[in-house]
C-alpha cells in the first residue's frame, strides 16, 4: 500500500530520484549498441580466438599424444631433449632475474622521476618489442662474433659469447627486457609516491623503503611481469636462433630443439617438447588472471 | 624544538613557487599555513620535511639551531601527515604505527616488547585501542588520519608537519577531528605546522596563522590580528571570500 501511495504522491526526493532513473535509462538506450552488432562482434572475436588459439593448442597436445602416453614420456629420456630443457631453464634463470632488476629500475625512473630524456627512456624500454628478434640476434653477432667489433679481442682472451651460453642469455635479455617494466610502470604511476615519502619521513632509507613499502605494494603486477618475462624467455626463437649456432647438446634451447626435431620428421618428440611450452603458456595465463585480480584489488583499496 | 626558515626560495623549472620565505615557529607552537591553491604552502611544508629541497645558495632551514636545509627526509625525521593518509595498506594498523621503530638502526631500535608497548600507548592516545590488528582499508577516513598521526609520533619527531590533514574528510568528521587535534596538541606540546586552505580551520586551531599568496608570505599574525588588520588587499580579499 505504501508503495502505491508513494507512486501517486511522490515526495520531492522521490520525484528527483525517479527523474534521475528515467534519465539514466534514456542514456543507457542512447549509448548502447543494437543487439545484432553485439552478437556479430562477440561471434567474430570468439571465433577468431577459437580458430587461432584454442584449436592449435589442442592440436599440439593431440600430436604429442598420437602414439600414446608411453611414447610421450619416452621423448624425455632422449639426452638432446633433456639437455635443451636444462639449457632453456638455465637461460631463463639468468635472464629473468636480470630483467626483473633492470625492469624495476626503469619503471621506477619513468614513474617517479622528472628528468630530461624521460620520453626517450620510455621509448627505449619498448624498443625490443618492435625490433625483429632476428635483428637483435644479429646485433650481438656483429658485436661479439669472430668478425665482429669486439670479436678479435674476445678471441684473444678466449671468451666465447656467440655460439655459447652468454650469447643466448644476452639476446634473451634483450628480447624480454620490456615485460617487467611495462607491467610495473602503470601500477607504480597509479599508486603514487606518498607511501614511499611517508616511509622516508619515518626514518627509513631508500633500501628499506623499497623492500618494505614499494615491493609489497606492487607485488602482484611484479609477479605477473616476471611470469610474462619468463614465458617469453623460455619461448624465444628468433634472436637465440641467430646466436646459438644450433649445436645439439650444447646450444639448442627448447624452441630450437623443436625445430630440429620437426625438420627431422620426428613429430611426436617435436610436439611433446612443444606441449611443455604450451603448458607454460597456459600456466602463465592462469597466474596472469590471478595476479591482475589481486593487483586490481590493491588499487581499489588504495583508492578507498 | 623551534623551526627557523631563513630566506628560502624554490623554483620548479621556470616557475617561481616560493619567493624569499622567512618564518619562525617557536617551540610548542601550533602554526597554520593558510592560502589558496597554488600559493606554495604545500611546497613549503615539504621543504621543511626534507621531501623537497629549496634553491641552492639561498637561505637555510634550522631545527632548534642545527641546520637541516639539505638533509634528507629520513635523517631529518620531521613527523609528516599526508592529506590522503599514505598508510601502508599491506600492514596492520599496529605495524603501520611501529614502522618508524622497525627501521631504526639496531643500536637505537627498541626491543619488540617495547615496540608493542609504544604502539599500544599511541593507539590509546588516538582513541583506537582495539584497532591494532585491523588493516587501514577497514577504517574510516577520520580513523585513518589518526593512525597516520600516531605513526608519525611513534618516532618522537622534533616537529610535526600536517599537509591538509582534514582535506579528505567530510565536514562533520572534520570539525570533530579539528577540536581533537587542538586538545591533543595542548597535551603533547609538539611544535606543529599545518597546511590548510580552510580559513575557519586555521583560525580555530592555530596560535598563529601565516597567509601565503603567490609564493610569498603576505601576513603573519594571531587570528584576531589578521581579521582586524589585514595588511594588504590580498589578505583582506582572501579572508573576505572564505
Amino acid at each position: 500500500m505504501a508503495g502505491i501511495a508513494q507512486l501517486n504522491l511522490p515526495s520531492g526526493e522521490d520525484a528527483t530520484r525517479a527523474r534521475i532513473i528515467a534519465r539514466n535509462q534514456l542514456a543507457r538506450r542512447a549509448t548502447s549498441d543494437p543487439l545484432w552488432m553485439k552478437a556479430t562482434v562477440l561471434i567474430l572475436s570468439l571465433g577468431f580466438l577459437f580458430v587461432f588459439f584454442v584449436l592449435p593448442l589442442a592440436l599440439v597436445f593431440q600430436e604429442a599424444f598420437r602414439k600414446g602416453w608411453e611414447a610421450y614420456l619416452k621423448v624425455f629420456e632422449d639426452r638432446a631433449t633433456t639437455h635443451s630443457i636444462w639449457l632453456t631453464l638455465k637461460v631463463a634463470l639468468i635472464a629473468v632475474p636480470l630483467n626483473t632488476v633492470f625492469g624495476l629500475a626503469a619503471a621506477w625512473c619513468v614513474a617517479h622521476f622528472r628528468f630530461r630524456g624521460k620520453q626517450l627512456l620510455s621509448v627505449l624500454i619498448e624498443l625490443p618489442l618492435w625490433v625483429s628478434p632476428v635483428v637483435a640476434g644479429l646485433i650481438y653477432v656483429l658485436l661479439f662474433g669472430r668478425q665482429g667489433l669486439l670479436g678479435p679481442w674476445l678471441f684473444e682472451k678466449d671468451i666465447k659469447i656467440i655460439f655459447a651460453l652468454p650469447g643466448i642469455v644476452l639476446s634473451t635479455v634483450f628480447v624480454t627486457f620490456p615485460f617487467v617494466a611495462r607491467v610495473v610502470t602503470p601500477q607504480l604511476q597509479a599508486l603514487g609516491r606518498a607511501e614511499e615519502e611517508a616511509a622516508l619521513t619515518l626514518g627509513a632509507n631508500g633500501w628499506s623503503t623499497f623492500w618494505r613499502v614499494t615491493v609489497p605494494k606492487i607485488k602482484w603486477s611484479l609477479i605477473y611481469g616476471i611470469i610474462l618475462c619468463n614465458a617469453r624467455a623460455m619461448g624465444e626463437f628468433g634472436a637465440v636462433s641467430v646466436v646459438s649456432g644450433h649445436i645439439r647438446n650444447q646450444t639448442n634451447t627448447m624452441p630450437l630443439h623443436i625445430e630440429v626435431l620437426y625438420n627431422e620428421y620426428q613429430f611426436v618428440p617435436a610436439f611433446a617438447v612443444a606441449s611443455l611450452l604450451a603448458l607454460l603458456a597456459l600456466l602463465t595465463l592462469v597466474i596472469k588472471s590471478a595476479t591482475t585480480w589481486f593487483a586490481d584489488r590493491a588499487l581499489r583499496n588504495a583508492a578507498l | 624544538m623551534s623551526i627557523k626558515i631563513d630566506h628560502i626560495s624554490k623554483d620548479f623549472g621556470k616557475t617561481n613557487v616560493l619567493k624569499d620565505i622567512s618564518l619562525q615557529v617557536e617551540t610548542g607552537e601550533l602554526v597554520a599555513l593558510l592560502g589558496p591553491s597554488g600559493s606554495g604552502k604545500t611546497t613549503l611544508l615539504r621543504i621543511i620535511a626534507g621531501l623537497e629541497f629549496p634553491n641552492e645558495g639561498e637561505g637555510a632551514i634550522t631545527f632548534h639551531g642545527s641546520e637541516v636545509t639539505f638533509q634528507s627526509a629520513y635523517a631529518r625525521k620531521a613527523g609528516f601527515v599526508f592529506q590522503h593518509y599514505a598508510l601502508f595498506n599491506h600492514m596492520t594498523v599496529a605495524d603501520n604505527i611501529a614502522f618508524g621503530l622497525k627501521v631504526m638502526p639496531r643500536r637505537s631500535r627498541p626491543s619488540s616488547t617495547r615496540q608493542k608497548q609504544i604502539v599500544q600507548e599511541l593507539l590509546e592516545k588516538i582513541q583506537l585501542p582495539e584497532y591494532g590488528r585491523r588493516f587501514p582499508t577497514q577504517l574510516s577516513g577520520g580513523q585513518r588520519q589518526r593512525v597516520a598521526l600516531a605513526r608519525a609520533l611513534a618516532v618522537n619527531p622534533q616537529v610535526l608537519l600536517l599537509d591538509e590533514p582534514f582535506g579528505a574528510l567530510d565536514a562533520k568528521v572534520r570539525k570533530e577531528l579539528r577540536r581533537w587535534l587542538r586538545e591533543f596538541h595542548d597535551s603533547i606540546k609538539l611544535t606543529t605546522l599545518f597546511v590548510t586552505h580552510d580559513q575557519d580551520e586555521a583560525f580555530e586551531l592555530a596560535d598563529r596563522v601565516v597567509i601565503l599568496g603567490d609564493g610569498e608570505i603576505q601576513q603573519i599574525g594571531k587570528p584576531d590580528e589578521l581579521r582586524d588588520k589585514p595588511v594588504n588587499e590580498f589578505v583582506a580579499d582572501f579572508i573576505e571570500v572564505e
